[in-house]
């Protein structure tokens, strides 16, 4: 590029000032668009990639082939003895438990618990995770009375002074003192452990159910160092479930229950159950349309590029005849491309950094830019774009035969093929922009209605105390605790049951053969409820009666299993268990060996995330709930949550400090179920927004362009007695033609994008053909205003201007 | 019967900062049936007074009377209305819309108004008159600039206008295409029609039944032909 070249490129910029703006910022912002969401789904894919040899490192999922069950499915925890009987079968397997995790215990600091992180480990932990140690080493675990705290525990403890040596009181399954022994790096953010405290798994096993087949109470680790030598334990292992089972779960257990070997880094995107699929689409379609916004945005820098190029024709004929090679001319186009785009890739990294705080606010995340990575990445982008928008001019204008191009009035504008690409890349910017306009309505109505959607419950006014399930605190602890609160007085009603809204840790379910016909029966969820459960939780009794101290049966404490118990059965059961209604199951007894009687049937309730499915589910009656292993109490209320909370915890802390307070509204515990999707809301529908909104700057650009090339054909029209209102018609028609066609291309995209995603949800709202109707007009409504202000502006034109103008 | 009375019309155009001035105090009538040929010096002010005439330039001040129609006290919308039913343009670089066959750029002619009556028939009647009804489907630059010109005058006619205004139509022309067109202009003032034409050549402007010659924007003389 010479002097003049750079001149000329400067002028044309400066002078189509909201051109160059619009062009080089649309493309900034598609840029900026894809860095953020490339940066997501980069960070959603790197979880515990940060941790050595994290290649090598396999969870054990215990898959339940259960088809009818509510527990179908595979999940990341097992059995707590299933390494122990490991290591015996298989000499060298190389493996760790972890037992615990997030709020997994308490610390005690002068006579009060804090709920803390506290994990459970084999004293070999660190051969599977080499956590980065600060201070000590990952050896101390082999010592029983030794703890590994993190980073920043250690300075919240112990502030400036050495905590090495120190002593903490620790609470979990017991109270008992450990040594500081070492300190490890805080766990980043792209890891689903919440872990500050490491102590050993204790000798003896912890809880009654450790060797128990079919039950899982933590996760268990294995280390191969070659995915063929994990492949072929794998293989190994239903021969071993069947051997190791045949106690607990009969012949052929591994029919039923298998165990397989899940990669750690897949495990953040493959979790557990029904959700599984969901986090992985979330991050795939962010990606799509990360890289589909910066598709939108190139093509729309093409096209802009070369349509504008056009009107320089007379410049290029005028540099030839002034003695410019095409080599020169080549040269000079491909350098304005390149320089340009580069300008627009420093802008968008600029945009992407300076929007980074603000996304990583709106979706809880905690992003930065690996300069290292994305900036030779833009400088590829800049080459290929350049080249892209660069090519075109540069050969095609610098073929053009001077003297014709001088000649004619007209600039040559790529005749009906130039216009045919640049209307169909209208549409498929269009398409595009429609399809996510189309999503964005349908991720917002899903998101708003799970949470106004009925759950079965009355959602507001309503707390869970998770605390009384600890087992350090007595019965009678329990009783006193919650006849306190009952006389609060924003508190209407206090029931205790095994289970709650956002669930309590504990779920059962088992099989309930049904009468004349063969086999096990279907499994079906059991909860234990107490006292005015079913008030609580306002729940819609939909036949016979719910559970009354009256009816004295109705206890299931005061009876042997073989006696028969009195139960009430949600809606979904009702078909689960081959009852035509509500009614007819009433009175019915069910159950096999261990008879249970429908006394009663209740709505679904949902405690769950609106992406798992209501279970099909039996309620029991215990007139002493404290007795159930895992008592919870929900707290019906009215007022202010935060009152309420206040005064249940000072209830609790002066009852049994030494147990850490844990309590939370529905809405909390409910809104973790909708927090993930509300993200992925957020960030589609910034992407949509933007896309649509480069979209838009394309268009006009394109249209700002056509007016050009059309200003002649209006002054003609208008000579002929065409109206301005006429001229704008005409003008706004040529664009709305694709811009419709372009429905064509995003209806099917975005039904197909969208009955995936809403399949991940039991609780969704119908796929209406309003959210396509609506992203259409929407789209039109926009193409209309965005091309009409130039189309009325030229219409307005005086008409003997527009015959002089060439 | 009078057609046309501009009065004292004047025209400024204001740039940045130069003011130019294109017409001065001109009065000017123009009877109906009338040929007037508008001839001077490049500059001085023909074409501005001719896209005037057409409404497709509004003066700055004085009046202009078409009939009894105050035409500078009317809105766009009506001046729009006011061309497409009375005014026919022919113009020296044709101005036909390159995407558009022949045949429609002469049904152009009727497109912006309101009772076009059967405009097959028009079209073709029009294409017949000026003898390019032959090249219906090409596209213009498939034709020659004499037969594009012809071509523009069917258009600027086909919807039977009252007046004619053509500016310097013969100007892209040889000689023979020139002869050509200057005859059809003829015939149709012969056949009634009233034409207001601006031209370099003395030859073409001694067809005219009337000249008025202008330098700086006046008119400067004005005579008839005798007959």
């Amino acid at each position: 590029m010479n002097r003049f070249a750079l001149l000329s490129l400067y002028r044309s910029l400066t002078r189509h000032k909201l051109y160059a703006a619009l062009n080089v910022g649309g493309l900034a912002v598609g840029i900026a668009v894809f860095l953020v969401l490339g940066l997501y789904a980069r960070f959603e894919t790197s979880y515990e990639k940060w941790l050595p040899r994290h290649d090598r490192i396999y969870v054990v999922q215990t898959a339940w082939n259960l088809p009818e069950s509510p527990f179908n499915g595979a999940y990341p925890y097992t059995m707590g003895g299933l390494l122990d009987q490991m290591r015996e079968d298989f000499p060298g397997t190389v493996g760790t438990r972890i037992r615990g995790g997030k709020n997994g215990g308490a610390v005690i600091r002068g006579g009060v618990a804090a709920p803390a992180d506290v994990a459970q480990v084999d004293p070999q932990f660190f051969d599977v995770f080499d956590l980065p140690m600060v201070r000590g080493s990952g050896m101390a675990l082999r010592q029983p009375a030794n703890v590994l705290i993190s980073k920043t525990l250690a300075r919240q403890y112990f502030g400036t002074s050495d905590p090495i040596g120190q002593t903490l009181t620790i609470a979990m399954d017991k109270t008992a003192n450990y040594r500081v022994a070492g300190i490890f790096r805080d766990l980043p953010k792209n890891s689903d452990y919440n872990i500050s405290l490491l102590v050993p798994m204790p000798a003896a096993p912890p809880s009654e159910q450790w060797f128990h087949w079919g039950s899982t109470s933590l996760q268990t680790f294995l280390r191969f160092d070659t995915p063929e030598a994990a492949r072929a334990f794998e293989q190994k292992l239903p021969s071993f479930v069947d051997r190791r089972a045949l106690a607990d779960m009969g012949k052929d257990a591994s029919k039923i229950h298998q165990l397989k070997l899940l990669p750690l880094t897949r495990m953040h995107l493959e979790p557990a159950g029904s959700a599984s699929a969901s986090a992985k689409i979330t991050v795939i379609t962010l990606g799509i349309v990360g890289l589909l916004t910066l598709l939108v945005a190139i093509v729309n820098y093409v096209n802009l590029a070369t349509a504008r190029a056009n009107l320089r024709a007379r410049e290029v004929a005028m540099r030839k005849v002034l003695g410019a090679d095409r080599l020169a001319l080549v040269r000079q186009f491909l350098g304005e491309a390149m320089f340009t785009v580069g300008i627009a890739a420093l802008i968008g990294l600029i945009l992407a950094e300076l929007s980074l705080p603000l996304v990583n606010a709106a979706g809880g995340l905690s992003l930065t830019i690996p300069y290292a990575l994305v900036v030779p990445a833009l400088v590829v982008l800049t080459l290929i774009v350049g080249l892209l928008a660069g090519f075109y001019p540069a050969l095609l204008l610098s073929r053009f035969p001077a003297a014709s191009v001088l000649a004619s009035a007209r600039s040559p504008g790529g005749g009906r093929v130039g216009t045919r690409v640049r209307e169909g890349l209208v549409v498929l910017q269009f398409g595009l922009a429609i399809a996510f306009m189309v999503g964005t309505g349908v991720l917002v109505a899903q998101t708003r209605h799970v949470r106004q959607s009925d759950l079965g419950f009355q959602r507001d006014g309503l707390m869970v105390l998770l605390s009384t399930r600890d087992s350090l605190i007595s019965s009678a602890q329990n009783r006193a605790v919650v006849s306190a609160i009952r006389d609060l007085p924003s508190v209407r009603t206090v029931a205790i049951g095994n289970n709650a809204v956002g669930g309590s840790g504990e779920n059962n379910a088992d099989n309930v053969p049904l009468p004349g016909v063969a086999g096990d029966g279907p499994s079906l969820r059991w909860i234990v409820t107490g006292p005015d459960f079913f008030k609580v939780y306002g729940t819609r009794l939909l036949a016979g009666r719910v559970f009354d101290d009256n009816h004295r049966d109705d206890d299931a404490l005061s009876r042997q299993l073989e006696q028969g118990r009195n139960i009430v059965i949600n809606r979904r059961a009702v078909s689960t268990l081959g009852f035509r209604s509500p009614e007819d199951a009433v009175g019915k007894t069910i159950g096999g060996n261990r008879p249970r009687t429908i006394i009663g049937v209740v709505e679904d309730m949902r405690f769950f995330s609106p992406r798992e499915p209501t279970s099909a589910s039996y309620y029991i009656y215990y007139r002493e709930p404290e007795r159930a292993t895992t008592a919870v109490a929900s707290i019906r209320f009215t007022g202010n949550p935060r009152e309420t909370m206040d005064a249940v915890r000072a209830i609790w802390q002066r009852a049994v400090p030494q147990v850490p307070f844990e309590a939370e509204t529905a809405d909390t515990q409910l809104t973790k179920f909708y927090e993930a999707d509300d993200r992925a809301t957020r960030l589609f529908a910034i992407g949509a927004g933007l896309a649509v909104l480069i979209g838009c700057v394309g268009l006009w650009g394109l249209a700002s362009y056509n007016t050009q090339m059309r200003i002649k054909e209006i002054g003609i029209r208008k000579t002929l007695g065409a109206s301005s209102r006429d001229i704008a018609r005409l003008l706004v028609g040529q664009f709305l033609r694709p811009v419709l066609l372009a429905n064509l291309l995003a209806w099917p995209l975005a039904f197909v994008a969208m009955r995936t995603w809403l399949a991940g949800f039991d609780d969704r709202v119908a796929l209406s053909p309003l959210f396509f109707i609506g992203g259409s007009l929407l789209a039109t409504v926009i193409a209309v205003l965005t091309v009409l202000g130039q189309s009325l502006r030229a219409s307005r034109a005086a008409p003997a201007w527009a015959l002089r103008h060439e | 019967m009078l057609m046309i009375r501009l009065e004292n019309i004047q025209r400024r155009y204001v740039s940045d900062e130069v003011e130019t001035t294109a017409l001065r105090d001109i009065d000017l009538e123009v009877a109906a049936g009338e040929f007037l040929a508008i001839m001077g010096p490049s500059g001085c002010g023909k074409s501005t007074l001719l896209n005037t005439l057409g409404t497709v330039d509004r003066p700055t001040g004085g009046r202009y009377m078409f009939g009894d129609q105050d035409l500078a006290a009317m809105g766009e919308k009506d001046l729009a209305k006011f061309r497409g039913s009375t005014l026919g343009f022919v113009f020296q670089s044709f101005n036909l819309i390159d995407e558009l066959t022949i045949e429609e750029n002469v049904a152009l002619g009727l497109a912006y108004r309101a009772n076009g009556g059967d405009r097959r028939a028009r079209v073709s009647a029009a294409m017949d008159k000026v003898g390019i009804a032959h090249r219906a489907r090409h596209f213009p630059h498939q034709l020659s600039g004499g037969q594009q010109q012809r071509a523009a005058i069917a258009r600027a006619i086909v919807g039977d206008p009252k007046l004619i205004l053509a500016d310097e139509p013969t100007g892209n022309l040889d000689t023979a295409n020139g002869e050509q067109v200057m005859n059809i202009l003829q015939a149709l003032n012969d056949e009634g029609a009233t034409i207001v034409m601006v031209t370099h050549s003395p030859s073409h402007a001694d067809m005219a039944r009337r000249r008025i010659d202008m330098l700086d924007g006046r008119i400067v003389a004005s005579a008839m032909r005798s007959i």
